[in-house]
């Protein structure tokens, strides 16, 4: 066991000495931040060499604020170069066309019934796909102000768990739905990248 | 325990995870409200150029927008400061000590100006490689140790290796902006100053506060 750890260690600290020293002589900006991806992994890597449940919980925070970070800084290489990209028309294919309204309305009925965390991915994708083939024109504020309020239900549900365990059929409910909302809403706005005028 | 910090005058518990305060935290915590407040209660700053070979000078302004954004990213960066004085759990002081950096990189890049937003990248991309010594430096005291919480860690009888405080050192000194950057005058001379100086006075807290957890553990 502990010699598994050793060598785990052992190629993660490599690792780290390679993605450092490509870090030292890379020069161009977008390349750079395309290698700082790489020490992420790394990162995460040492997290995961614990190799308990504790591994698995750390990961996720790791993971989300390391992918923030890499979001954040793509958005400031974006207006520190300057780029925009105007939105195009995208394929005119005759499917497109027809297709979205019935597969998102099934698949939104469905996460609906799935609830929770996959329901959420399910409807979420439906929306996606809706959004990808027919454009939009919606006030994404709104989107973002209902994600971030289901959010906050998410966890007034969870302080219920642990407050007020009595009444957690009702916490259950409100956690199954507010995180429904929010994952749809997230995964909702993917559909948007190419561009629109509210995006 | 080497207590610098004196003994804990409270101490909220959740299972594992567990807030506390000493004299020497509380201390840096009442600094980050009190400034956290003066962020919230104070106008931008409003910088003068002057032209030189005459009498103009140019006012600059400071949008509405762009100072919402920048007085709720020191918001954000003065409750991460806040929740790193008083967490007693490692990983989850890495995690606010990221956030800071996050906020941080919100805070300056905020300006749309082309060489602050450089100075900002780069900023950034040291923030986002420091977060390998820092959550690997907290991988590694849970690893060698099985627990994170600092409480048991200073009551001794494990051994954290050095290499993990190490870490631990390097990633706060990269998330926190002082060190590498108290020089950088395009990121220190964007207009809005209280703002910014919330950046200096995060991480010279975080730094106080893990110089405590690296002698403690």
């Amino acid at each position: 066991m502990i010699q598994d750890y050793s060598l785990g260690l052992l190629v993660a600290f490599a690792a780290m000495g390679v993605a450092f020293f490509a870090m030292m002589r890379e020069t161009d900006g977008l390349h750079r931040l395309l290698l700082t991806d790489l020490i992420e992994v790394v990162s995460l890597a040492f997290i995961a060499l614990i190799g308990t449940d504790l591994a698995e919980a750390l990961i996720l925070p790791g993971l989300v604020v390391g992918t923030s970070e890499l979001i954040a800084l793509s958005e400031i290489y974006r207006i520190k170069e300057g780029y925009t990209r105007p939105p195009d028309a995208g394929l005119q294919i005759e499917v497109m066309e027809s297709a979205p309204g019935i597969l998102a309305a099934l698949l939104v009925v469905y996460g609906i019934v799935l609830s929770g965390f996959s329901g959420g991915v399910v409807a979420g994708l439906g929306v996606l796909f809706y959004f990808l083939c027919r454009g939009h024109n919606e006030r994404f504020e709104l989107i973002e102000t209902a994600s971030g309020y289901s959010w906050a239900l998410w966890i007034i549900a969870f302080f219920i768990f642990m407050i007020l365990p009595q009444y957690w059929f009702f916490a259950v409910m409100l956690s199954g739905s507010a995180i429904l909302v929010k994952v749809m809403a997230k995964m909702s706005l993917i559909g948007t990248m190419r561009g629109g005028p509210n995006a | 325990m080497p207590d610098i910090g004196g003994d804990p005058l409270f101490v909220l518990e959740f299972g594992d995870i567990l807030h506390y305060y000493t004299p020497y935290t509380i201390t840096l915590f009442l600094l980050a409200l009190i400034f956290t407040g003066l962020a919230i209660a104070s106008r931008p700053e409003r910088q003068i150029d002057i032209a030189f070979g005459g009498d103009a000078y140019y006012a600059k302004e400071t949008t509405i927008s762009e100072m919402r954004f920048r007085r709720f990213m020191a918001i954000a960066c003065g409750l991460a400061t806040m929740g790193a004085m008083g967490s007693g759990d490692i990983f989850n002081f890495t995690l606010f000590v990221s956030l800071v950096g996050i906020a941080n990189i919100g805070i300056v890049a905020a300006v749309k100006s082309r060489h602050v937003l450089n100075a900002a990248y780069e900023y950034g991309i040291v923030a986002m490689v420091a977060t390998l010594p820092l959550f690997g430096g907290a991988a590694l005291v849970a690893a060698t140790t099985g627990t994170l919480a600092i409480s048991v860690l200073a009551g001794g009888g494990f051994a954290v290796p050095l290499v993990a405080k190490a870490f631990l050192a390097l990633g706060v000194i990269g998330e926190g902006m002082a060190p590498f950057y108290a020089a950088k005058a395009e990121m220190f001379r964007a207009p809005g100053a209280p703002y910014v100086i919330m950046c200096s006075l995060s991480s010279l807290l975080i730094f106080l506060r893990v110089v405590e957890i690296v002698i403690t553990i």
